[in-house]
């Protein structure tokens, strides 16, 4: 056995309710052995060969942050773009300052062009926004470039303006541009199904093996940074099982990782029906064998209802839509309901993607009549992302015992958006309604879901207590969550949603000793600010790890 | 002629009867290349070797993530087709039981070097009444018949005539003037699923084998150049049973060959190599007068009696 190490700190906030502060905690071998005081620990000490740790005296030490849902593999390709954004982007190897007009839009991309040096590279840019950016459109980045191919991708993922050489770029006939209903060509937009047909274009240079990896790097650093230690990915495979496990294990299975990953397979590979449910049952149980250190498969599963919220798929009920188009079911509603019956009673954690209202209403359904056909407790069943809900549901959640994973980050870059194009002020305003969730008391974690929001859990926690939309504006005031119940759904709430609460979510004897070293108390900080605490590092398992400066 | 390979989206909720009525085609003899796609979660099921000539600089996504719009398998797997050395006559494309169908056109008919040719959706005539009140699916099922330009009513012979004529009926109203194909076991004739072959002669069509499927087609040729407007005024009174029409005309107001093709309401003309024999067919699974009807009203187009009086096949 190894030495005890004790880290004493100007504050611990254990987020263990039975004791919520201390000042020390002893380490051994990755493992809590005890948290107080140095003194109340004092037994163990004499007992044991010990060294005390005084570099976080002037720090504040949380458990480590926990996202139960992002996809490493996502955000390799979105972080080896180039993000020109009207909110700042903090990542680990660049700050992205906010970019809010139209003329600063087009010098900052000037910049970035300026600084490449293969005039043959392709400069894929993210994070444009008409509302910030104004319009931005093929004769505007002609004029930054008339030979880089440029491709402009909007902040949610949209549309996407491409500059001539771009065009070209895609090796296409323009007559076959010309004629498709959602392509531009005169101001070089590619929107809704004429968006994929660049998109294709782009995957070529972003899913470069060399570039994907050098993504993956940029992804750990930016787990790191947001002050995870572990992180949930929530749908694997996204590629190829065994190139993403490969992947994976060479990026993540390292000494100098500072987080662990439980991985949620996807219930069915394929959405056929004619598939045989058993043998989906059966390659799930299969990952279990697989796992290593950081690399963990836990007992969940991933299930899917209706669409992507980003590309407003999700399914609703009455009355819809503004613009009266419809959402999308990721799978058939027997579909569903026949996989989630095979994963219920094969004593699975069933995760369920749902955006709309009435995709959570047939997640509940579903959840209802198995419960009704084979009652179990603690199933821990949990609506993710959980975009636009109605009171009732939450009741209904409540009621059925299931939890909740949300991306209250929709709060603050779609609320408004929402409001004016999509499904108007009253239901936009209560997207991720956690307020109601904290009333019924639903275990509740936050995600980002990573690229869909920054993997900044101080970040998520700061929109759910402030509900401060993209423009500075509250909305949905009912709906914010205190500090300790924001601060618990990026810690032991999240710990509990990926049944991991045994092991990590909290500090106390016993448990991983992971934790997320802050600059500042959350509860000494005005709510306003919380995303602003700087974070000094983690520690993971005993070990420190710094936030390279 | 564009030289785009045609799309015919095959559409219905599940139980529908869609790859019994593919399978059926792909098993008739028809004289065409038929490349079949199978749309799924939001994904393609094809064979990997299809794509591997394609995808060896990047790495493959499987099924793509569904919060964004990252992958895109089905342009994937229509850009392979292309790189066949045999290019397909046709691809008939089957949508997954929850696709939009009129979104996933939108998607596979403007890929580049591919067009739509028609969405047919079938609908399971013992279940399709009661979906489309379902709360999680009603809406969808009502889009995916309003998409169509044909209807097939699926297991109708499992239900009673006038349960049939009801949903005939209801059906009506919500896809006013579109034709429903009654079949049984997903045995629908391929001349209304897929059209003609896209040879130019179209009277020799007239010559081959007799189907055991009921339909009827007939044939006219008209006895001099056409006016494009007058002759989409006729399309227009054509009765519903009529699915398809296909035609090389003269342009009367151009003197250039044209080739038209009318699936359910829509229609589209193109250019026609000038060797092209002028000629009409249309097809129908209605009763040969209603057929007698149509090929009336369309040769009506023209005030002198046509040279060769229309005639009428049917087949039974
Ligand atoms: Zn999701
Ligand atoms: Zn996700």
């Amino acid at each position: 056995m190894s030495e005890i190490t004790v880290f004493t700190a100007r504050k611990i906030r254990t987020m263990n309710p039975s004791m919520p502060e201390a000042s020390a905690v002893a380490v051994r071998d990755g493992q809590i052995i005890e948290v107080g005081t140095l003194q109340t620990m004092k037994p163990w000490l004499d007992a044991h060969p010990h060294r005390i740790d005084e570099s976080f005296v002037d720090h504040v030490l949380m458990p480590g942050f926990i996202d139960p849902h992002l996809h490493p593999s996502l955000g390799a390709v979105l972080l080896s773009c180039h993000f020109i954004t009207a909110m700042e982007w903090k990542l680990p190897d660049r700050t992205c300052a906010p970019v809010r007009s139209h003329e600063a839009y087009l010098a900052r991309l000037k910049e970035i062009d300026e600084g490449i040096e293969d005039p043959a590279e392709p400069l894929i840019t993210w994070g444009y926004h008409k509302i910030w950016h104004g319009a931005v459109d093929r004769e505007a980045i002609n004029a930054v470039s008339s030979t880089r191919p440029i491709f402009v991708w909007q902040r949610s993922f949209h549309e996407i303006i491409a500059n001539d050489a771009a065009i070209d770029w895609m090796g296409l006939d323009r007559a076959e541009l010309e004629r498709h209903p959602q392509i531009e060509l005169d101001s070089g937009r590619f929107f809704e199904t004429g968006l994929s047909i660049a998109v294709k274009a782009m995957n070529l240079y972003l899913f470069e093996p060399d570039r994907f990896k050098n993504g993956l790097e940029l992804v750990k650093k930016a787990v790191h940074y947001g002050g995870h230690t572990t992180i949930g990915e929530m749908a694997y495979p996204l590629l190829d099982d065994s190139a993403e496990w490969n992947f994976l294990g060479e990026a993540i299975e390292r000494d100098d990782v500072p987080f662990r990953m439980q991985i949620i397979p996807r219930g069915a590979l394929r959405g056929v029906w004619d598939g045989e449910i058993e043998d989906e049952v059966a390659r799930v149980e299969s990952y279990a064998s697989r796992g290593s250190h950081r690399l963990i498969f836990g007992n969940g599963v991933k299930l899917f209802t209706d669409g992507g919220f980003f590309a407003e798929l999700m399914q609703m009920q009455e009355p819809g839509f503004i613009d009266g188009h419809h959402g999308e079911w990721l799978m058939a509603p027997e579909m569903f309901e026949a996989l989630a019956r095979a994963f219920w009673n094969a004593g699975k954690r069933i995760h369920v993607h749902c955006t709309g209202d009435l995709g959570v209403e047939l997640a509940l359904d579903t959840l209802e009549m198995l419960q009704f056909e084979r009652p179990r407790v603690n199933h821990r069943f949990t609506i993710e992302h959980f975009g636009v809900s109605t009171p009732e549901q939450v009741r209904r959640i409540a009621d059925l015992g299931a939890l909740v994973s949300a991306n209250v980050y929709y709060v603050h870059e779609l609320g408004e958006a929402y409001w004016q194009h999509s499904i108007g002020y009253e239901r936009a305003s209560q997207m991720a309604r956690l307020g109601t969730l904290a009333r019924h008391n639903v275990t509740t974690a936050l995600h980002s879901d990573f690229t869909m929001a920054p993997a900044l859990p101080l970040n998520s926690a700061w929109v759910a207590v402030n509900r401060i939309a993209e423009s500075g504006a509250v909305i949905g005031p009912e709906e914010r969550i205190d500090l300790d119940a924001a601060m618990r759904a990026i810690t032991i709430d999240a710990a509990y949603v990926i049944g991991m609460e045994h092991e990590v979510g909290s500090i106390r004897a016993g448990k991983k000793a992971d934790f997320t070293v802050l600059e500042a108390d959350p509860w000494e900080t005005p709510v306003e600010n919380l995303k602003d605490i700087p974070i000094w590092g983690t520690v993971f398992e005993g070990q420190p790890f710094p936030i390279a400066k | 002629m564009n030289g785009r390979i045609p799309i015919i989206l095959i559409s219905g909720y599940l139980g529908a009867g869609k790859t019994t009525l593919i399978n059926h085609l792909l098993a008739a003899d028809h004289g065409r290349r038929i490349a079949v796609l199978v749309n799924d979660f939001g994904a393609i099921n094809i064979d990997a070797a299809l794509i591997s000539d394609q995808t060896e600089n990047t790495i493959s996504l499987t099924n793509g993530c569904v919060c964004c719009s990252i992958t895109d398998d089905l342009g994937t797997a229509l850009d392979a087709l292309t790189l066949r050395e045999e290019l397909p006559d046709l691809v008939v494309l089957e949508a997954s039981g929850v696709a939009e169908p009129s979104r996933l056109a939108r998607h596979a008919g403007n890929w580049p070097g591919f067009e739509l040719d028609a969405i047919i959706t079938l609908l399971d005539a013992e279940t399709v009444q009661l979906r489309a009140v379902n709360k999680f699916v009603g809406q969808l099922v009502k889009s995916q018949i309003e998409a169509a330009d044909l209807l097939v009513l699926t297991k109708a012979d499992l239900v009673s005539n006038e349960t049939c004529e009801k949903l005939a009926g209801w059906i009506e109203t919500l896809a006013p003037g579109v034709s429903v194909i009654m079949a049984e076991a997903g045995k629908v004739a391929p001349e209304l699923i897929v059209g003609l072959p896209a040879r130019s002669n179209l009277s020799q069509t007239m010559k081959e084998e007799p189907h055991e499927d009921n339909f009827s087609t007939s044939h006219w040729t008209p006895p001099g150049p056409i006016r494009k407007d007058n002759l989409i005024r006729k399309l227009e009174e054509l009765p519903s049973s009529i699915h398809r029409v296909k035609g090389f005309f003269v342009d009367a107001d151009t003197g250039e060959a044209v080739l038209l093709q009318r699936v359910g309401s829509r229609f589209s003309f193109e250019d026609a190599p000038t060797k092209a024999e002028v000629g009409f067919v249309m097809i129908s699974a209605g009763s040969p007068d209603e057929l007698e009807r149509g090929m009336k009203i369309l040769s009506s187009i023209v005030d002198v009696s046509p040279l060769h009086g229309p005639s009428v096949v049917h087949f039974n």
